[in-house]
Order: structure tokens, then C-alpha cells, then sequence
């Protein structure tokens, strides 16, 4: 890991001030320097600094994916997401990792793994080295009750080798379960508090007792732990707020009071809507069955438009809502997360900067990480993003991966400037070439 | 189609035949045309390199591959290790082998029941980067033989190293369950080894009505079984039930000796001779002192082997390069040094010990006529390297000297252009 100086770079540094003419140097893993052209003496570089001409390109920190699902495998269903034998399971999430990474998101926040492990071996691995990805936190399967979302047995295959979550009953059990993951060494412990009409159970239902989220909220508590709830139902948001459960994913149903509790309360929770599903569930699955009259029948357009509502009265109150979310099903691979930030524009009236904000500084405390991240600024951890055009005026330039010109994690470039001789960038060409498909 | 033109290379070309020098023309996955001219070629479209004199030879093969042992000291701290972690471990070192230039491995057995396959499926969908491999079984073994792992208290499948069958219907299921996941070999553990004190390695633990049925399985799905065998006796055994795979054979005698060069034409021995050296000579930091290596029996079988392995070589039998890399005193990665043993102990020649991981090594991948030589029309396995491994084959387990590694037409390592510079000025 040497240093760095990229030059000639417009900064948008996650501050929310407009972008700047400037250059940023790196050494080790953090941002030591930002300078401002114009201001004081240029950066003078000593031969241990690698300079980099940025050509005046647009230089952002790394983004942060707030709901993330590597263990997802682009299935039309949990039940087949789930039934991934584990050897091919774990190979799966290591592609996936390297996928988000080199599409920009330099961290992403597990929201729940397909099988106990493996959020945390992922996690694992990167910080290793084993394998090259974002930074992780690492989540539990989703916590789930008998007959609830992601309660994939069938009543003659009770085995839980077949739950796509992990099923619990009553406040030992949750307990039981909870204290299992946590000796797994999740970040994150993923309870389903809500349906989703998909799997039968409506999302505007509540499955969970008070005193079983109790137990869990307080057992991870115990061990230093984040819980996110799936929380779609009013009722289920509610909840949230109550129990102090940090992570809010949906929340698409918000009366008034649900409103108001999470204005109230905006500091204690991060909330991220995860819209593209509803807007692809609705829109781009028929090929799989979800016709028009299928996703009107479970109620999906309606979520939409309540959903919709929902994030525009927040964002009204300044509310934070962040990026990401159940990308991984058939009908929205991995990879095109930042259609997060379109939609955010397009259908929230979120400003261009705003977007970015929410794909940065806003999501970085997400991360718990023990070094800043999320802003170009020095101290900050050098996660950083190259890009090809202005995403404050084109917030789609995100989703194109030619118009990424590099990403640096951690100081180091996981994709290199173009302008650089592809000496670093010629081993494994195949593997990486899935990637620009 | 892409297309690579290597100019000024020295063409090792993996038959035995001396060295030339030419310009080799890649398109697609194969070599396309090869010229022997001093006068460096020139092919519209191509993406030429100028070698600078620098060899080019065959991808190697490692003849006895386990990806899944995690440099650790004991088969039990292999066997331990999470399955999610062991898949991620097995990846990494399959792109390391092909890194080193092992472009071609024949898998030797797995720590866990799918490593093997999984891997090898993974590598052929180009989910992650790694040689040809060939999957190969857990090693299968009986009740307190080699890798039977399993504590007296702790009488679990998950805790054994292998998977431990007894008698010829259990052998049979455990046969068909290996090939129901989809692997190219079956291995069986014939003799002992004298790392496993309980079993040593001049002992015998199968029936032959269990090799029978095993071999009755594997033949009628089309498969390959391997031997582990370092006593003469199950060197024997493995000839008589046709297994062809046959890995270690240190203790044998005239009449085995006899036997592998009757079937010289179907048999492939793998010893794993570096392994014996390093529990003899490198093992102390681990715990094995020269005493406790003694005890094992190890000063014994490293001079049988070479008798054994000398002899076969000079009777014509095909004597391998690869083996029981990855335990902490053998770390992945080093297995080319099997070439200077063969060399220094078994009296190779160099050429005939590159042409022990090439030429022999397209035909234990059984694809003799495109595999393992440089030639028109065969797969574009090349590796590039900076001097002459005829003069210094310790070169091939430098990662400087191995300037280039490609697997089917594509660099897995591209040779960097400012080095091959570097090289040509010192030339």
C-alpha cells in the first residue's frame, strides 16, 4: 500500500458543500490531505507518492449499500435462493462481493444471509485478504417465527436445512437463536417484524410479540450488537422505534404517529426503503410470473404508491433515507444498486447531492467502522471513487460501470484509472471480464 | 478472435526435443501457428510481445493436487476448518497454483466431501481463476487406517479426515456417493504413512473384495481411481484391480518393479517426494524433530524411494512432479522443487524432468493430443520464463522468473512490459 496523489480532481468531499477543484492524497489506508486548487501551495509529491492525473474527473467517497444481500443468488425465490448447496453458496457471495466493490460500493451493510455463516466468513475473508471486496458488516439469517417471511418449510419438510431464515418461537428460542449468530460473530442480528406479500404473508402484518423482540433487541444488545428489522407494517415501525432497533429496512405503510416517532427519533435509527424492489416486483417481473393482475392481487402497486408517500412525507421532515436493498432477485441482479439513487430522484424529489449524501456521509455510521469513512476529508478512510461525467446533474452515470473509472478501497485502487498501463490489471482478465457483461 | 504473437521466445516445447527459437502465435484458446526463425513474425491484429529470449514452455501439471490442505501441521488442523472457510481457502489456492504455472492439476482428495468438485466446477464457469483440475474424492480409507481421524469418543464422520468405509457394500456406497457429486477419481488409501503412527506406511488396511467393488463402480461410470500406496505390497494391489493413478510407491521390490513396467503405458506414478524430504530435513519448526522423524520411519523410505523411484524411471515408468503440498512444512506454492528432487535424486535429466510435468502431464489430464506440449492446435497453456530451466529449474518457483502464465489463450499472469525490458538489457 504506498501513496497516492491524485491531482486535477473535482472533489465532492460528502460534506454537502458544492464540489471543488482540487487534489487528495493518500497515504496507507487513509486520506491525508485535501487540497483546494487555489488555496495555498500545491501538494509536492516525493517518489514514494504514486501521482495520478485525474483529468478533472469527479472524485467521491466510495459508496455505502445500506440493505445488502450477497448471499442472494439472483433466484426467482427464497426457496430457490436458499437451496444453494453451501460450497457453491459461499463461492457465489465471494463473486458478489467483488461485483459491489468494483461497481463503487466500497461498504455495504449485510441485511441478512441465506445460510447462518455466511455474511460472517465473507466479512471475514475480505478483511483477510482471502478475497477481494467491500467492507462488511455481517448479519444473521433472517430471525423468523413458524409461517412468517422466510419460513420456507414445507409441512413435510419440516427441516430447517430448508428455512431460508432461521425459525424461532417464543423468548428462549429467540434467545437461543440470537446467541448462536452472535457466537458466529455477526455485526448484525435481521429480524422480520412485518410480512411481505410475496411469501403469502401480507407486509402490512405484524408477526412478532413485543416480548420476543424484546429478548432479541436485548440479548444483542448484550453482545454489542445491531439489530434491523424487515419492518414494512405500520405496526412493525412502530416497533422499531420502541425497541430501539437501530436499522429500519421498508417501512413503506407510515400513519401520521409512525411518522412522527421517526422525526422524533431520527438520530436512533437509519431507514432504507429498499424501493427498487417494490418498483421491480411491479414493473420488470412478469417473465417470472408476476404479471400485472398477479402483483395487483398481492397488493405490490399499492405498497408502491404507500411507500412512495411514505419516504416523500420523511424526506419533507429531513429524515434521512439511504441506498440499497434486496438486489440479488432475478429481476434486479446485483450490481445495479445505484438505480437506488435514480429512484430517490426521480420519485422523492431528492436532489442530485442529496442522493450522493445518502450513498455516503449519511450511510457511513451504518458501518461502525473505527475509522471515519463516507467524506473526502483527511483522517478519513481512503475509499474513494473516480467517476466519468457528474453525478450531481446525471445521478445514472452511477449504474455504469464505464463511467467508474476507478475505485480505491482502503487506499489501494481495486480498479485502476484507465490512463494507467494495465500491468496491475491484467491477471485473472477473464474472471474480471464477467464482470463488464 | 484475440490473438497473441510471442516473438524471440526460446521454445521449450515440453516433448524432450531440444530448445528453438521462434515466434508462437496464439488465437483463441489454442496455439495457432508456430514459426522457428531467429526473425521475429509479425501478425496483423495480433497483440505481439517481444520475449526478448526469453523461454517459453508448457503450463506444468501437478500431478497430485490437494488445494483443500491449509498449510497446517496435522491432517486433523486440515480437517478442521469450517466448510464456508474451506471453499474460500481451496479458491484461493487454485489461483495461486495457476499463478505459480501450474496450469493443469489432477486433484489427489479433498478435506471435505465437494471441495474438489465445487472448485473444479467454479474454475470451468469462470467463476473464479484457477488451473484444469480434475476433482478428486474424499480419501477413502477404513476403520484406523490413514485418515481415520476420528477420536474414539468423537466417533463422527464430520471429525474424520477421510471418508472411512468397511467392507465391499459400504465401499459401494460411499463409491457411488462420491460420483453422484461429480468426481473424476476416486481415492483410496491402500497402505498406511508414516506420518499416522498407527498405520505406517508398510501397512495394509483393504480388502481386496473392497478395492473390487470400488473399482467395479469406477469403471463402470467411466472414472479414475488413485492409490495411495507407498508399500510394495498395495503398489501391487492397486496394479491388480487396474488402478492406474498410483501415488508414493517408495517399498517396492523386483517383482513390483517388475509389474509397473509391464503396465508403463497406463501407469503414472506420483511420489510426493518432497514431502519426504521436508519431514526429514524441514519439518522441526513444526514439532518434528530429526529423532521423532527417525521414529517414523522417514530416513527408511525417503532411501527406499529413491531406490524405488530411480528404478522406475530408468525402466521407463512415468514419474510425476506434484504432492502433498499444503501442509505447513510443504506450503502450497513450492511444488516445483519437485523437479530439482527428481533431478538431484532420481537422475533425471532437467529435460526429462520438464518433460515429466508437460509432455506426461497432458496425458495423465487425458488429453495426450492438445494438452501439454507446445504445438500447432494445441491448448494455449504457456508458461513465459525469465532464463533457461534446462540450466536452473529452481527458476520455475520464483514468482520473478515466471514472467508470464497463460491458461487457454489468456494471461492469468501478462508478462509486465517494463520487466521483459529490464531482462532484455541484462541480456
Amino acid at each position: 500500500m504506498g501513496h497516492t496523489l491524485l491531482s486535477n480532481v473535482r472533489v465532492f468531499d460528502g460534506s454537502g458543500d458544492p464540489p471543488f477543484d482540487g487534489e487528495v492524497v493518500i497515504e496507507g489506508d487513509v486520506i491525508t490531505h485535501v487540497g483546494r486548487a487555489g488555496q495555498g501551495a500545491a501538494f509536492m509529491p516525493t517518489p514514494a507518492h504514486t501521482v495520478i492525473d485525474g483529468a478533472g474527473c469527479f472524485l467521491m467517497p466510495g459508496m455505502v449499500e445500506a440493505h445488502t444481500h450477497f448471499s442472494w443468488n439472483n433466484q426467482p425465490s427464497l426457496d430457490a435462493i436458499a437451496r444453494m448447496p453451501p460450497e457453491e453458496h459461499i463461492l457465489w457471495c465471494a463473486e458478489v462481493a467483488r461485483t459491489y466493490l468494483d461497481m463503487g460500493w466500497t461498504s455495504c451493510v449485510g441485511a441478512a444471509a441465506a445460510k447462518p455463516r455466511l455474511d460472517v466468513v465473507i466479512r471475514n475473508a475480505i478483511a483477510d485478504g482471502t478475497i477481494i471486496g467491500p467492507r462488511l458488516t455481517a448479519a444473521s439469517q433472517e430471525i423468523t417465527l413458524p409461517g412468517g417471511l422466510g419460513d420456507t418449510t414445507q409441512p413435510h419438510l419440516p427441516q430447517a436445512a430448508f428455512a431460508f431464515g432461521a425459525v424461532v418461537s417464543g423468548q428462549d428460542d429467540m434467545r437461543r437463536c440470537v446467541r448462536q449468530f452472535c457466537k458466529y460473530g455477526v455485526d448484525t442480528l435481521k429480524i422480520n417484524l412485518s410480512g411481505e406479500s410475496i411469501t403469502g404473508m401480507p407486509s402490512e402484518q405484524s408477526q412478532f410479540t413485543e416480548e420476543e423482540i424484546a429478548t432479541c433487541v436485548q440479548e444483542a444488545r448484550a453482545w454489542g450488537k445491531w439489530v434491523a428489522a424487515h419492518a414494512r407494517s405500520t405496526w412493525s415501525v412502530k416497533q422499531c422505534v420502541q425497541h430501539g432497533i437501530q436499522v429500519i429496512y421498508h417501512a413503506s405503510f407510515l400513519d401520521d404517529e409512525a411518522l412522527d416517532l421517526l422525526d422524533a427519533h431520527r438520530h436512533a435509527h437509519f431507514v432504507a426503503p429498499g424501493l427498487a424492489w417494490l418498483v421491480n416486483t411491479c414493473e420488470h417481473a412478469s417473465a417470472y410470473g408476476l404479471t400485472r393482475p398477479v402483483v395487483e392481487k398481492m397488493g405490490y402497486p399499492r405498497e408502491l404508491e404507500a411507500a412512495l408517500e411514505s419516504m416523500r412525507a420523511l424526506h419533507r421532515r429531513g429524515v434521512h433515507i439511504l441506498p440499497g436493498g434486496d438486489y440479488g432477485f432475478a429481476w434486479m441482479p446485483h450490481g445495479q444498486n445505484a438505480k437506488d439513487l435514480e429512484i430517490f430522484v426521480r420519485q422523492l424529489g431528492m436532489s442530485e447531492r442529496e442522493a450522493l449524501l445518502s450513498a455516503t456521509a449519511r450511510a457511513a455510521p451504518l458501518m461502525r467502522s473505527p475509522k471515519p469513512l463516507g467524506m473526502v476529508r483527511a483522517g478519513y478512510l481512503a475509499d474513494l471513487l473516480l467517476i466519468d461525467g457528474d453525478p450531481l446533474t446525471d445521478i445514472t452515470v452511477l449504474q455504469d460501470r464505464q463511467r467508474i473509472l476507478a475505485v480505491m478501497k482502503g487506499g489501494t485502487f481495486v480498479r485502476h484509472p484507465p490512463s494507467r498501463p494495465n500491468a496491475a490489471s491484467h491477471s485473472d482478465a477473464r474472471w474480471r471480464n464477467r464482470w463488464s457483461r | 478472435m484475440h490473438s497473441t504473437l510471442l516473438t524471440h521466445v526460446r521454445v521449450l516445447d515440453g516433448s524432450g526435443a531440444p530448445p528453438y527459437t521462434g515466434s508462437v502465435l496464439v488465437q483463441g484458446q489454442r496455439i495457432r501457428q508456430i514459426w522457428r526463425s531467429a526473425v521475429p513474425m509479425s501478425v496483423p491484429d495480433a497483440h505481439t510481445i517481444d520475449a526478448a529470449g526469453a523461454t517459453l514452455m508448457p503450463g506444468m501439471c501437478e500431478a497430485h493436487t490437494h488445494f483443500s490442505w491449509n498449510n497446517a501441521a496435522s491432517l486433523a488442523a486440515i480437517q478442521v476448518m469450517p466448510l464456508e472457510e474451506h471453499v474460500l481457502w481451496s479458491a484461493k489456492v487454485a489461483h495461486d497454483y495457476l499463478l505459480a504455472g501450474w496450469t493443469s492439476c489432477l486433484g489427489a482428495a479433498c478435506a471435505k466431501p465437494r471441495l474438489d468438485v465445487v472448485i473444479r466446477n467454479a474454475i470451468n464457469k469462470g467463476q473464479i481463476p484457477g488451473p484444469r483440475y480434475l476433482a478428486a474424492s474424499q480419501e477413502i480409507t477404513v476403520p484406523g487406517a490413514l485418515g481415520d481421524e476420528m477420536p474414539p469418543h468423537l466417533p463422527y464422520p464430520e471429525f474424520s479426515f477421510g471418508a472411512v468405509v468397511n467392507g465391499p457394500e459400504d465401499m459401494r456406497r460411499c463409491v457411488r456417493q462420491f460420483l453422484k457429486y461429480g468426481v473424476d477419481t476416486i481415492k483410496l488409501n491402500l497402505s498406511g504413512d508414516n506420518f499416522t503412527p498407527d498405520s505406517p506406511a508398510e501397512t495394509h488396511w483393504m480388502t481386496d473384495a473392497e478395492v473390487a467393488t470400488a473399482m467395479e463402480e469406477v469403471r463402470m461410470r467411466g472414472k479414475r481411481a488413485i492409490a495411495h500406496a507407498r508399500s510394495g505390497p498395495s503398489v501391487q494391489q492397486a496394479l491388480r484391480h487396474g488402478i492406474d493413478l498410483i501415488y508414493h510407491a517408495s517399498f517396492c521390490d523386483e517383482r513390483t518393479l517388475d509389474m509397473l513396467e509391464a503396465a508403463r503405458d497406463r501407469v503414472f506414478v506420483v511420489p510426493g517426494i518432497g514431502i519426504l524430504y521436508a519431514v526429514l530435513y524441514e519439518a522441526e519448526p513444526w514439532g518434528i524433530t530429526r529423532a521423532q522423524a527417525e521414529a517414523l520411519g522417514y530416513p527408511i523410505e525417503w532411501e527406499a524411494a529413491l531406490q524405488s523411484l530411480s528404478a522406475m524411471h530408468r525402466r521407463g515408468v512415468r514419474v510425476m512432479p506434484g504432492g502433498d503440498y499444503g501442509f505447513a512444512f510443504t506450503p502450497h506454492g513450492q511444488n516445483a522443487r519437485d523437479l530439482e528432487h527428481f533431478v538431484r535424486y532420481l537422475g533425471m535429466s532437467p529435460m526429462e524432468a520438464i518433460r515429466s510435468c508437460t509432455l506426461y502431464g497432458g496425458q495423465i489430464m487425458q488429453r495426450p493430443q492438445e494438452l501439454g506440449l507446445i504445438r500447432e492446435g494445441y491448448l494455449a497453456d504457456l508458461l513465459l520464463v525469465d532464463g533457461d530451466p534446462l540450466v536452473d529449474l529452481a527458476i520455475l518457483r520464483d514468482p520473478a522468473r515466471l514472467l508470464g502464465v497463460m491458461k487457454d489463450g489468456q494471461w492469468a499472469k501478462a508478462p509486465p512490459a517494463r520487466r521483459l525490458g529490464a531482462w532484455e538489457a541484462r541480456a
